[in-house]
């Protein structure tokens, strides 16, 4: 499953901050895995799923909402 | 929402109870709260901010009786201190249908009116979230959002003695010229004046009543749910 940005309004882009979990780490659904920010604002990706964190991408990425940061694979 | 007036408090309590009161928001067992108050003199480093914003060491900070936090918001290093008020909102964003950008906008939109109160024009910088005048920035934002509930929140110079932005490079930027309210209303500010004014000005923008209890109540509360 992808962890994907949310939409957090009328955001076009935000910074991916930095990852609370490894690559390869296990996540459980509703864990804090990731933070972005945006105009000064810290916003707090959870997981959508439990599983295996995977294709981490890199911190300090510009990404948009709705493009995924990774994936949660089954462990 | 729940207004609670906590007077000058140092940073460390309130971070405590900041994160205690956000953790119960997410879990649906409080209304939103809204923190108000100035600090005693602290720094703070937020997620951006680098040791090298201290333009003194941390030592020496300590010894004039300055505390350094790094914490979880957004933005770099900051000061706070006597005469500025300090807004702490924990509210759920998506109970008053809000994005995060918006957010970020009505916290200015508080500051820009509270300083329209006191005759001084405030105004938004595209791309640096804060209050401006012209003669540099006044009102500061460092938010964290988790599970859609904020905490952090906003800072408002009001008459700020000693102004420790001098000790800092504030918000990652070098020689940014930082200003108090009451250096730039023609009948000068206090505290006391500028949290009414703010407050009002809060629930206006933001459409909810506030209303207030003792800091005693929300700890004997807080004590009751254990």
């Amino acid at each position: 499953m992808d962890l994907i940005v949310p939409d957090l309004g009328e955001v076009e882009e935000v910074t991916l901050l930095r990852w609370l979990k490894g690559e390869g780490e296990e996540v459980e659904v509703g864990e804090a895995v990731a933070e972005v920010e945006a105009d000064k604002a810290v916003f707090v990706i959870e997981s959508p799923a439990a599983g295996i964190l995977r294709s981490r991408r890199p911190e300090g990425s510009r990404v948009r909402p709705g493009e995924a940061i990774a994936q949660v694979l089954p462990g | 929402m729940v207004l609670v007036r906590l007077g000058r408090a140092p940073y460390g309590p309130v971070l405590e109870l900041q994160r205690r009161l956000h953790s119960l928001r997410r879990e649906r067992k409080t209304p939103d709260f809204l923190l108000s108050l100035e600090h005693e003199p602290v720094i703070t480093l937020g997620r951006v901010g680098r040791n090298e914003d201290l333009l003194l060491s941390q030592d020496e900070l300590r010894r004039m009786g300055v505390e350094i936090y790094t914490v979880e918001r957004g933005g770099a290093a900051t000061y706070h201190g006597p005469g500025q008020l300090v807004l702490y909102p924990i509210l759920d964003l998506r109970g008053l249908g809000l994005g995060v950008r918006e957010y970020v906008r009505q916290l200015e939109e508080v500051m820009i009116r509270t300083g329209k109160a006191l005759a001084v024009e405030l105004f938004r910088r595209p791309g640096y979230p804060g209050a401006w005048h012209r003669k540099g920035k006044v009102g500061f934002i460092g938010v964290y959002v988790r599970g859609w509930v904020t905490f952090h929140g906003l800072a408002l110079n009001v008459d700020l003695r000693p102004n420790g932005f001098a000790w800092i490079v504030p918000c990652g930027a070098p020689g940014l010229p930082v200003v108090s309210l009451a250096e730039l209303s023609p009948d000068g500010c206090t505290l006391a004046e500028v949290e009414g004014l703010a407050h009002s000005a809060f629930s206006a923008v933001f459409g909810v009543e506030l209303v207030e209890i003792s800091p005693r109540e929300v700890w004997a509360w807080l004590n009751r749910i254990g």
